[in-house]
């Protein structure tokens, strides 16, 4: 696989129908099967779920990060469903016990704000450590998930993907990067089917930002600390994000349709040709 | 992979392209393919451009491309008197040669006479670049198409607008059917599409511009309507703008009270 080949195949599924992302997705693996690791990395499709049979069938969501051969890990019992042989459990990626405690109290406190904020839906949060020692509160990476359905026609997905590394000019900052995107898809259809409408599609941000963390407490205050400080990030970037789709979805792609049809505009340019009229005769009347 | 597999993959990738993108769809399946597939991929390019009734640019005149003007390997202009091949990559037509308008029932003047009606209609409620045509239809001799396309791409500020309506008209039974397709696309950081349309079909149709004109300010109409139910309903739904308290959440080692106070106030 070359650069251009991976390039070229991002570019076009930025172009093509975005409700039907999972299939083209699938067909240009078929092109082209050595895309198929850095694609399927590297492309976000809506969330699946699954349920955690050893926390009360409690559901948790699936992407590329939980995943192990066809096996999610579940936040919840921190268990790969469905179950995986005892040999390949060996070989399956695991956060290290410290980071395991870090991902219980980000779940926890990010289904706090799932509730707040979605009222329902679900979350889900998984960490991996960056360096071969045991996670010790510094550097760690992880995805935080949330997806909501409101019926067959409505559907969010958020997936932030960040990093959390120690500044190299000071011990006590760390760097935030968090990259986000959001799929939306909403749809509706009218008067015995005979018409339908649909917005869907995704759009993706970029955010790091640098926050201090007192690395002289005990490590459960620097847990909250990382935590406190990804969530009021994810929390502003999500609240930014939403303004945005709004923005996109319900007054840009509007005015996009009007600049092909627009029977408004058109007949306020043919009122003003016969107010110019009307001022034309008013003048040839007034001579 | 076999051919046919991989001329179906082709054509489903093809189809799936907003209408101002095709070159770059095509640029970008032969940088994934190869230069060998290029026939495959310009035989998807011309089936896309007549389903989708798209603008040829004929000596300076747009002109549509669809099922109902090919004859053989060639489209005919009955109003621009013109037959032509079409390079499907460019959107450009070649071999442009006279051509005499012959039917058995209908004059070219009726052709023409719906033609200036439909142009007067189209300047006052269109506002993108507008190409149209009346076609007759060779096999159903009382029938005839009536195309209308309009668009609007911008792809320095990445997005493109479409709108097709096309119909066809029975001068016998008055029946007109057909329907509106439009499309945007926005991908500025992302991939947004907004598709809608609509299926008509109406009997007892004299004037068949004044229907198509009810038809289609209805359809815009209606469209304004679900642009702003789709956002005060189901996308406020989806995710409130602030919680309940109003405030934003405070993070820490007391974010658990949250759920307590809800506990409280559900009496768990």
């Amino acid at each position: 696989m070359s650069d251009a080949q991976f390039d070229a195949a991002l570019d076009l599924l930025r172009r093509l129908n975005p409700t039907t992302l999972q299939e083209n997705l699938n067909n240009l693996i078929e092109l082209q099967p050595n895309l198929a690791q850095d694609l399927l990395s590297s492309v976000d499709v809506p969330l699946s779920i699954q349920k955690d049979p050893a926390d009360s069938n409690r559901e948790y969501l699936c992407c590329d990060y939980n995943r192990d051969i066809d096996s999610f890990r579940s936040p919840w019992s921190n268990t790969y469903f469905p179950e995986l042989s005892p040999n390949d459990v060996q070989d399956s990626p695991f956060p290290s016990a410290p980071l395991r405690k870090l991902e219980i109290l980000t779940n926890d406190s990010f289904d706090v704000y799932r509730d707040l904020y979605y009222e329902g839906g679900i979350s889900s949060v998984y960490l991996w450590d960056v360096n071969e020692e045991d996670f010790d509160g510094h550097d760690f990476a992880g995805v935080v998930l949330f997806k909501k359905n409101q019926s067959d026609h409505s559907n969010w997905d958020s997936i932030h993907v960040f990093e959390v590394t120690m500044s190299p000019s000071s011990s006590d900052v760390f760097n935030y990067r968090v990259t986000t995107t959001i799929i939306l898809h909403l749809d509706q259809t009218k008067n015995n089917q005979d018409s339908h409408m649909m917005l869907s599609g995704n759009l993706t941000r970029q955010t790091e930002k640098d926050i201090a963390v007192d690395m002289s407490r005990p490590l459960d205050v620097i847990f909250t600390s990382h935590v406190s400080n990804l969530g009021s990030l994810i929390e502003d970037i999500e609240s930014q994000m939403r303004n945005l789709l709004e923005t996109v979805y319900f007054e840009k792609t509007r005015d996009i349709f009007h600049q092909t049809k627009n029977t408004a505009v058109a007949s306020s340019a043919e009122e003003a040709n016969k107010d110019a009229h009307a001022e034309v005769i008013k003048g040839l009347q007034s001579l | 992979m076999s051919s046919s597999k991989f001329e179906e993959v082709v054509n489903k990738i093809v189809s799936d392209s907003p209408p101002g993108e095709l070159r770059e769809i095509y640029d970008d399946l032969i940088k994934i393919t190869s230069e060998n597939s290029k026939n495959t991929i310009l035989d998807a390019i011309e089936n896309y451009n007549i389903q989708n009734c798209i603008p040829i640019d004929v000596n300076g005149k747009s002109i549509i491309v669809s099922k109902y003007n090919k004859e053989g390997a060639k489209f005919f202009d009955p109003i621009n008197s013109v037959i032509f091949s079409v390079n499907h990559l460019e959107r450009k037509g070649l071999d442009i040669e006279p051509y005499e308008f012959t039917h058995p029932s209908l004059e070219k003047e009726q052709l023409q006479d719906l033609h200036d009606k439909l142009q007067k209609y189209l300047l006052l409620n269109f506002s993108g670049d507008v190409s149209f045509a009346v076609y007759p239809i060779l096999e159903e001799t009382n029938k005839i198409s009536i195309i209308i396309v309009s668009t609007k791409y911008n792809p320095k500020n990445f997005w493109n607008g479409y709108w097709r309506s096309c119909y066809v008209y029975d001068l016998e039974t008055k029946e007109l059917s057909g329907s509106i397709s439009t499309q945007v696309h926005y991908y500025e950081d992302g991939n947004v599409s907004f598709q809608s349309g609509k299926d008509i079909s109406q009997f007892d149709i004299g004037d068949v511009v004044s229907a198509i004109k009810g038809i289609e300010t209805s359809f815009e109409d209606e469209l304004d309507r679900s642009f702003f139910e789709l956002n005060e309903k189901q996308f406020k739904a989806l995710r409130r703008r602030l919680p309940v308290t109003r405030s934003k959440i405070n993070w820490g080692s007391a974010i658990g009270s949250y759920r307590l106070g809800k506990n409280a106030a559900e009496g768990k």
